[in-house]
């Protein structure tokens, strides 16, 4: 167990290593500049929204006691695209503060579709079945909230939001992860403290509640931080599908299921592969990059499905 | 010590009552045996006294204080419960599910999992410590929630048809150990639909039976009274008989009682 743990830190540790090391032959002030302006903030972004997506995706999958709960189960992307969507057909080259108004109003609509959720889910009689179906019901209505909006986007508002809607993980200098950093390192450190009450959780949510845990508190403060760290990783990059949902399950296949485990090892694990899949998006199509989200749902979905046709263990 | 009342309480859910004004005082080293027909409500007077069922009116104390009240981890070192079935999806190891019951204590995990290792010897469940709670038969998995139960060291415990789908040695290793519990002096509150397993929890005579139906106390007995078969007999429907066997009295159902 402790020899498979470190052979995937260590393996985790070597294609981050490899993404910023991989592609052309840099020499000279042009090469430094890619390397320290482009390829290492890219990664850095990338291990930061991989980290975030993979544990709020193992977290709520234990919350909600569901295998195919993710970081936006609650809402958290549709309003997220709402927000994008009504910052780029009003004027997609406005700016707050020095900040992108795509990327604030994004935030706004991540963390406003899924407090409300959250809301919900802290009233002391919701089970987590009808938290699960809020949060469907919130993302089924931003989403026509979104169909709205692009009805009535010009055609140029409407390309900028295919692109946005592709995730992408591009960054020029390091505002990106100084504007991230803190607020994933807040949702992830405040999360991994939640792995006791989780493991509690794991029998059934009653019997967690017998056990002494205040299941309203535990699922407000989880839904809570895993919404602020996944609103400002899909505000800056957009959605990317299935890092979420597989990374979890591919940890659990190799290591097992003890929240102990589970949490911190998505962590690592999350922030490797969305690393990987960018480097994947950066090298298949020499001269254009893919973005990052089609590789992740192109090389997710078939993930998935091997998972469940191998079976459980 | 820990005393649980219900005061005149009931529980409705919509258009439904599941409780019709109990009133009902458990002192504390008693041995309750909840006895009634499927549906009598048994379960959501256990539920009402974890505070999991809130009170429509009336009230649940526990230890003198409103049991919807308490802190949650006070509340888990006053009171316990083995659910009907414990919910076995997450391949968790037998050891980490009971090392998470101690949720209440505040200690390490080297020290939840020292109390889990005890905790399972107990119940003779060592030997599937390390395995799957996913992979283990019925028979095994109760005996798992059984340690969940042990190692969160309540002063009452709550038990929903302990020996449910048990075969009749695991049914006696069940109720042998419940008796065990007992005489350390917890309070047992136990949900049972074979009279007759009682007699393997040891002094069985002082148990207290109370019958439960459509929400309402039937009625208040020793598991020794004479008159017990007949009230049974009501309760459920059936003639019953009592059958004096070598060392015990067994109850048994002979037939529907004609409408």
């Amino acid at each position: 167990m402790k020899l498979r743990v470190a052979i995937l830190i260590a393996l985790c540790i070597v294609l981050l290593v490899a993404a910023v090391l991989v592609g052309p032959d840099l020499t000279g002030a042009q090469g430094q500049f890619i390397v320290w302006q482009l390829r290492v903030p890219r990664v850095l972004i990338g291990m930061l929204v991989g980290a975030t997506l993979a544990l709020v995706g193992a977290v709520f999958q234990a919350l909600f006691q569901n295998p195919l709960a993710t970081s936006d189960t609650v809402g958290t992307t549709a309003g997220a695209t709402v927000g994008a969507l009504l910052a780029l057909a009003l004027d997609s080259s406005r700016t707050v503060q020095g900040l992108p108004l795509v990327t604030v109003c994004a935030f706004a609509g991540a963390l406003t579709a899924s407090l409300l959720v959250a809301s919900f889910a802290s009233s002391r009689r919701a089970h987590s079945s009808d938290v699960l179906l809020a949060g469907i019901a919130v993302t089924l209505a931003t989403s026509a909230a979104a169909s709205g909006i692009q009805y009535i986007s010009d055609s140029r508002a409407l390309f900028a939001a295919t692109q946005w809607s592709l995730g992408q993980l591009p960054q020029v200098g390091y505002r990106g992860v100084w504007l991230l950093a803190p607020l994933c390192l807040v949702s992830c450190t405040l999360l991994l403290a939640l792995t006791r009450p989780l493991q509690a959780f794991a029998l059934g949510e009653e019997l967690a509640h017998s056990q002494g845990v205040n299941v309203p508190r535990l699922r407000l403060s989880a839904l809570g931080l895993g919404s602020l760290g996944v609103a400002a990783c899909v505000a800056w990059c957009g959605p990317i599908a299935f890092v979420g949902l597989i990374v979890p399950h591919l940890v659990r296949r190799v290591l097992g299921p003890g929240y102990r485990v589970l949490l911190p090892m998505s962590l690592c694990v999350g922030a490797a592969t969305l690393v990987s899949c960018d480097l994947f998006a950066r090298l298949l199509v020499p001269g254009r990059e893919l973005p990052v989200g089609i590789v992740t749902a192109a090389l997710g979905a078939p993930a998935l499905v091997a998972l469940v046709a191998r079976g459980r263990r | 010590m820990t005393k649980l009342e219900f005061v005149d309480l009931s529980v409705r859910v919509v258009g439904r009552t599941l409780l019709d004004r109990i009133t009902l005082s458990i002192t504390p080293g008693e041995f309750v045996a909840l006895i009634g027909p499927n549906g009598a409500g048994k379960t959501t007077l256990l539920k009402a006294a974890l505070a999991l069922r809130p009170a429509s009116s009336g009230s649940v104390r526990l230890a003198n204080m409103a049991v919807a009240e308490l802190d949650s981890r006070r509340r888990a070192a006053l009171i316990a419960w083995l659910p009907q079935q414990i919910r076995a999806e997450e391949p968790i190891t037998s050891l980490e599910s009971v090392a998470a019951a101690r949720y209440r204590f505040r200690e390490s995990h080297a020290q939840s999992r020292r109390a889990a290792e005890r905790a399972l010897a107990r119940v003779g469940a060592s030997e599937y410590a390390e395995r799957a709670i996913s992979q283990l038969s019925g028979g095994e998995r109760q005996r798992v929630a059984f340690a969940c139960l042990v190692a969160q060291e309540a002063q009452l415990l709550l038990f929903d048809e302990p020996a449910n789908h048990l075969d009749p040695a695991q049914q006696l290793d069940v109720y042998r150990l419940l008796g065990d519990l007992w005489r350390e002096g917890r309070t047992i509150v136990c949900i049972n639909h074979d009279i007759n397993l009682l007699h393997h929890v040891g002094d069985a005579a002082s148990v207290r039976v109370l019958g439960l139906n459509a929400g309402r106390l039937a009625f208040d007995a020793r598991f020794s009274d004479a008159a017990l078969p007949e009230r049974l007999g009501t309760l459920f429907g059936v003639e019953m008989e009592a059958l004096a066997g070598a060392e015990q009295r067994v109850i048994i159902a002979r037939r529907r009682s004609p409408p």
